[in-house]
């Protein structure tokens, strides 16, 4: 088994996700009722066997680390490995088209250099998958590559400003990396970068001496400078593969959710998404619950009507209420007779009685954390 | 190691017979309560939250799933080597000789080695069956300020109940002047919780002289307690006012767990304040279908509903098929109800089967036995089309 440690960057913010990334990064934004973002990237790891994970926060972490705490909850409370903060050099959380930046890695340079292992895989902790790395790295060792670049085979990912597409050989050696904002109409592919890769563990220390001190570069961009002196293979994912990058994004694949094709395959296989615990009573539906199509968390308390919904950990829908196709977050409070329509809110919202919220299918309603309606 | 002032001796070798089908695979402790917890999760619980970090469970009958289930103890922190933790304690074989623990007392006696190696100033027997929340250091105070010798926890029962516990008498200090086990009348309705706190000295010199006692059952409740109480030594009784129930029948469990559902009632289990720690599996939220229909009922992580379930308790990982109706029920952990069965006033035991167009529960002309309430023991598939009728206990054919 070709070992290997992970490095996950959780530590960028964006503009485009309305609020639900203003004081946390988009890795730390709730997501299906009980998880984070960043669950899916590192319960694929560690699913993997990967049990060394570095984590690149922002450099305001709390919300992370309230959720991750010592990651015994994703197993990576131990003494071989572990899991480990890598707090990245970037102040504030701006959004920035900087996936990888090595300055984050020359940052946490140790967490490298001490570690033995052969390979690194890296990925981005702003995107919704359960991968098992085990066959790439397989992959990746016997192509006896540099680089591996992992790839989604489809028509488009959603909003594909982003979006990188790799062109391969038949040997599925990397013959060019187009980025997407370049792209001319005439470069037409399906193969796009899924923002993960496996890296000989030397070739980025390499690679972070040499260029780390010539200011914020992405690796990505490093990687196709070098695309000639480099062997760099892709090999594709059959994972479901859901980047979030705007609003409509982690609105659309929340309902998407609400498929049990989707669901089985995404968190009910073998592999599963592990999260915090929080020790939650059951969920209870009182006598004037009325509850369709909607995923529902523990220790909530439904006593209204919802329907096409997801509902997170400990929220408390009184009677008379009616909520339709909408995400409500951990701890709110939905006072009676409210309707919330086509809206995500955020923690703690609270909306008192007989409020409408009101958004719509292609621009859902956005309440920020902690707000009282 | 930090030395410890009290450690923890949870009995949970029994074997539950009264509770059927659901103690056929697996000890009583580690049976299933209001959906996501287990039986032994309120004494661990409360362990927890007393600051009683190290506890010896006390193994016997069908341990294994208990075992796994228990781990490192670190679902209710109790995995922390340095003040002691959790530790499975089996019958062994010592020396010269070894035996199955033959009652309450000698399972105790047998492992005064483990509780020697701690040296504890006292001791806390808790029961693994009981579903209570009790802070034991109020119970310590109180046996402290006592200068008692042994203190036993009771709760006030109804008069007409009596008869199935055992009583104490006390006087105006609660001093216990006298104890009975299942007296047919008694005056007093104080009965005993099972929960003792003894002097480690007293413990010890108690066990050896049962121990030695060829007619002794070596049970607490029949021969030590009414032993230490002829010998005159300072036995109190701690009145505990709180949530306890008793779970050690088909129709204690059940109401139980119904209690739950009842408005105002939710609380007494589920109060954030006293939070009950357990090992969840890890499983997703729950999802209910476009043709489920909810009322008054609990449901866990990772169920699956597209019919009709009113007052009753999913537990993790359950599924409910389309045109399903379940009422006044209680699905134990990854139950599988298929298309078109009805289950009611039902006990379904853990990864049971109920195929498709089933009737569970079934309501006939003479009074049924157990309450009416039928049981379903763990893992039985029952064929489609099946008719069971109300009060029946199903196990599988071996």
């Amino acid at each position: 088994m070709p070992k290997a440690i992970g490095i996950i960057f959780a530590n960028s913010g964006s503009d485009t996700l309305d609020g639900l990334a203003q004081n946390r990064p988009v890795a730390a934004v709730p997501f299906g009722g009980r998880y984070r973002i960043l669950d899916f990237a590192l319960s694929s790891m560690v699913n993997s066997g990967i049990s060394t994970i570095g984590l690149v926060t922002p450099h305001q972490y709390r919300p992370l680390l309230d959720h991750l705490g010592a990651g015994k909850d994703w197993f990576l409370e131990r003494k071989n490995g572990g899991m480990f903060i890598l707090p990245g050099v970037m102040h504030g959380l701006a959004g920035d088209n900087h996936t990888f930046c090595i300055k984050d890695l020359q940052h946490n340079l140790e967490y490298l250099e001490k570690d033995f292992s052969d390979n690194v895989v890296i990925s981005s902790g702003n995107q919704i998958y359960n991968m098992n790395f085990m066959e790439s790295l397989q992959f990746h060792k016997e192509k006896q590559a540099d680089a591996t670049l992992i790839y989604k085979e489809c028509d488009n990912l959603g909003n594909s400003i982003d979006d990188s597409l790799l062109e391969m050989d038949n040997d599925q050696k990397i013959s060019n990396i187009w980025v997407q904002s370049d792209l001319k109409s005439s470069h037409t592919g399906h193969s796009h970068f899924a923002n993960m890769l496996i890296i000989r563990r030397e070739l980025l220390l390499n690679i972070i001496d040499k260029y780390s001190s010539l200011g914020c570069l992405d690796l990505i961009d490093i990687l196709i400078t070098n695309l000639k002196v480099l062997k760099l293979y892709g090999t594709p994912t059959d994972s479901i593969f859901w980047p979030i990058r705007t609003v409509k994004d982690y609105f659309h694949r929340s309902m998407d959710l609400l498929d049990c094709e989707v669901r089985e395959k995404l968190w009910l296989g073998e592999d599963r998404i592990h999260t915090k615990i929080v020790d939650n009573p059951p969920t209870r539906y009182t006598t004037h619950a009325k509850v369709s199509n909607s995923l529902i968390a523990s220790g909530c308390t439904i006593s209204g009507e919802v329907s096409n919904s997801i509902i997170f950990r400990g929220v408390i829908v009184e009677q008379g209420c009616q909520i339709k196709n909408s995400i409500i977050m951990p701890k709110c409070h939905i006072y009676e007779n409210a309707q919330i329509k086509y809206a995500i809110l955020d923690k703690y919202v609270k909306v008192n009685g007989e409020n409408v919220l009101k958004g719509s299918l292609n621009s859902p309603l956005v309440v920020s954390k902690s707000t009282v309606i | 190691m930090k030395q410890q002032e009290c450690v923890a001796l949870l009995l949970a070798g029994g074997q539950g017979s009264r509770l059927n089908g659901l103690t056929l695979n697996r000890a009583k402790p580690a049976v299933s309560f209001c959906g996501k917890y287990r039986i032994i999760d309120f004494s661990l619980s409360n362990c927890t939250y007393s600051n009683i970090n190290t506890v010896g469970i006390l193994i016997q009958y069908k341990p294994f799933l208990l075992n796994s289930y228990i781990g490192l103890g670190s679902a209710w922190d109790l995995d922390n080597p340095f003040s002691g933790g959790v530790h499975i304690l089996p019958p062994f074989l010592g020396n010269s000789e070894g035996s199955w623990y033959n009652g309450t007392a000698n399972a105790v006696f047998q492992n005064y080695e483990f509780i020697d190696f701690y040296n504890p100033k006292y001791v806390i027997i808790l029961s693994g069956d009981h579903v209570y929340k009790m802070d034991y250091n109020l119970m310590l105070k109180f046996h402290k300020q006592k200068n008692s010798e042994i203190t036993i926890a009771t709760i006030q029962v109804p008069h007409e109940e009596a008869s199935r516990f055992g009583i104490l008498t006390v006087d105006e200090d609660l001093r216990v002047t006298d104890f009975q086990e299942k007296p047919p009348q008694s005056e007093s309705n104080l009965a005993s919780m099972g929960v003792y706190i003894f002097n480690w000295a007293t413990l010890k010199q108690a066990l050896i002289e049962d121990d030695a006692d060829y007619l002794s059952d070596n049970d607490f409740g029949k021969n030590i307690i009414p032993q230490q109480l002829k010998q005159a030594k300072r036995v109190y009784a701690y009145n505990f006012q709180g949530y306890w129930r008793d779970v050690g029948t088909i129709e204690s469990y059940y109401h139980a767990n119904m209690e739950s559902l009842r408005e105002g009632h939710f609380l007494n289990v589920f109060d954030p304040k006293f939070r009950i720690f357990s090992n969840e599996d890890i499983l997703p939220p729950h999802f209910m279908g476009s043709s489920a229909k909810i009322e008054n009922s609990l449901v866990c992580n990772g169920c699956i509903v597209h019919g009709k379930v009113s007052n009753s308790i999913l537990a993790s990982g359950v599924f409910v098929g389309k045109g399903v109706e379940i009422k006044d029920s209680i699905l134990l952990p990854y139950v599988k109800v298929h298309k078109g069965s009805m289950v009611s006033k039902t006990i379904v035991g853990e990864n049971a089967e109920i195929l498709s167009g089933s009737i569970v529960g079934v309501e006939g002309e003479s009074t049924p036995d157990q309450d009416g309430i039928t049981v379903i023991e763990d893992r039985h598939i029952i064929p489609s089309g099946s008719k069971i009728a109300a009060g029946e206990n199903v196990y599988r054919t071996r």
